[in-house]
């Protein structure tokens, strides 16, 4: 009897060419990625036509929440001449320096491993009083400390009474000109103020105004990319 | 027999399995796909006045024929930001005024309202394209000059920069304020249209007391 005989067919899938793509769509994500900082606050920023990129090295950002919450981060050189890590550590022993010079009782003392802690930490942005105490938090708790501090400051325009927004900015510019580098920070790409764009301008006027006065005259505002006809 | 049984080679199948290659291989990808920024930030220049006051002051004088002066107010709306409720003023909410030359709070018809943007009259980008036409033009022709292939990229950018400064042409000094409520965003779209139209002086300023008064005028609530 000629029976009907079904064909058994493999239902495996060759694989290796699947596998071939995806490694080839790896290897460019990995190669083109440069990761999301995290950061406090969720910034908008406002659109704008210019298309000059933010520079990736030597930066100095300033983070403006719509809330008025003023945070900074730092990035140093791609090279050796002063990395990451070692911009933060200096600008760090500036400004608690300059801090404690000024004000002698309420000193602040870190320890080196609270030094280490901030050193690899992104934005940082909590009064000088709490900042040991911050940098003693676990990670977590330190993130929602973040979250609800900011960077003192006000409409001071006394150059020998810094505030504290101020006594920042010129650690890092000093950090900057121990290594020979300041050039970088006040040709006006190096600091970017990163404002939502909700913000009321009263907050990001007061930040420029604090610029002014330490004489960082040229900055950039971080804007998202808009496309206009002409 | 036993011998010829053991000698039988046996044959392996050599494809491997690549699935799980793959599952791994798509985890990865989701997970640089989720955690890469493509879009670097944009940024736009800007210097200040340094400290000295009294030679701006002296500057702002001489020009006051080419100048004009662009005022962003803000709207206050209730919005949720992350839970909370705040007072804010929301992007393109706000009303923009200005007027030529010196404040004149006498004459309230100098002080008109203007549209963001462009789009013909009474938008900003016209008044500003009116004011600075001559270079405009100029750069318009580099521009042509430059899609030909006839100049080259630098040179272009050298030569529109050389046009956005010339002194020979008759080019507007901006001046911005906003005040204290107005929306970040509003600002910047106005120092956006520095760029788009090729303004080379403009500057942030704050609100004079003429401004202020003017604004009141106006019905415009300052804080």
């Amino acid at each position: 009897m000629g029976k009907v005989k079904i064909k058994k067919k493999d239902t495996r899938i060759d694989m290796t060419a699947m596998s071939d793509v995806t490694v080839l769509l790896l290897t460019f994500f990995m190669l083109t990625s440069t990761f999301l900082s995290k950061e406090p606050v969720q910034v908008i920023t406002p659109p704008s036509v210019s298309e000059e990129k933010v520079p990736d090295e030597k930066l100095l950002s300033v983070l403006l929440s719509p809330d008025g919450h003023i945070y900074m981060s730092l990035t140093g050189s791609k090279d050796e001449t002063l990395k990451t890590e070692d911009l933060r550590e200096a600008a760090l022993k500036n400004a608690v320096g300059q801090w404690n010079s000024l004000h002698p009782s309420k000193k602040v003392n870190l320890t080196q491993e609270q030094v280490e802690t901030f050193k690899k930490l992104g934005t940082f942005g909590v009064p000088m009083e709490k900042l040991s105490e911050w940098l003693n938090l676990e990670m977590e708790k330190r993130d929602n400390m973040l979250k609800e501090s900011s960077i003192p400051i006000d409409m001071n325009k006394d150059t020998s009474r810094p505030n504290e927004f101020q006594i920042w900015v010129t650690a890092v510019y000093k950090a900057m000109m121990e290594a020979g580098i300041q050039k970088d920070l006040t040709n006006g790409k190096g600091i970017a103020v990163k404002a939502d764009q909700t913000t009321p301008y009263d907050i990001v006027q007061q930040v420029m105004d604090n610029l002014q006065t330490v004489n960082m005259t040229k900055f950039s505002l971080m804007t998202a990319l808009k496309v206009v006809e002409d | 027999m036993a011998k010829k049984d053991k000698s039988r080679q046996k044959k392996f199948d050599t494809r491997i399995d690549f699935t799980p290659m793959v599952d791994m291989n798509m985890l990865l990808i989701t997970f640089f796909m989720l955690c890469t920024t493509m879009i670097k930030s944009q940024t736009l220049q800007l210097a200040l006045p340094t400290n000295e006051k009294i030679e701006q002051e002296e500057q702002n004088q001489a020009k006051a024929s080419e100048a004009i002066t662009f005022i962003v107010t803000g709207k206050l709306t209730e919005v949720n930001v992350g839970g909370k409720m705040m007072e804010i003023s929301k992007p393109a909410d706000g009303r923009v005024f200005y007027y030529e030359g010196q404040a004149d709070t006498e004459n309230p018809d100098a002080f008109k309202e203007i549209k963001l943007g462009g789009g013909g009259e009474g938008y900003i980008r016209t008044v500003l394209q009116e004011r600075n036409k001559e270079v405009l033009a100029e750069i318009k022709k580099l521009k042509e000059r430059w899609k030909k292939g006839e100049i080259h990229d630098s040179t272009y950018q050298a030569l529109a920069e050389k046009a956005r400064n010339n002194e020979n042409y008759k080019r507007p000094v901006v001046m911005i304020k906003a005040t204290a409520n107005a929306s970040y965003a509003d600002v910047v779209s106005v120092l956006d249209e520095m760029q788009i139209n090729n303004i080379s002086r403009y500057q942030l300023e704050r609100l004079s007391a003429d401004d202020s008064t003017m604004l009141k005028n106006k019905g415009i609530n300052l804080e």
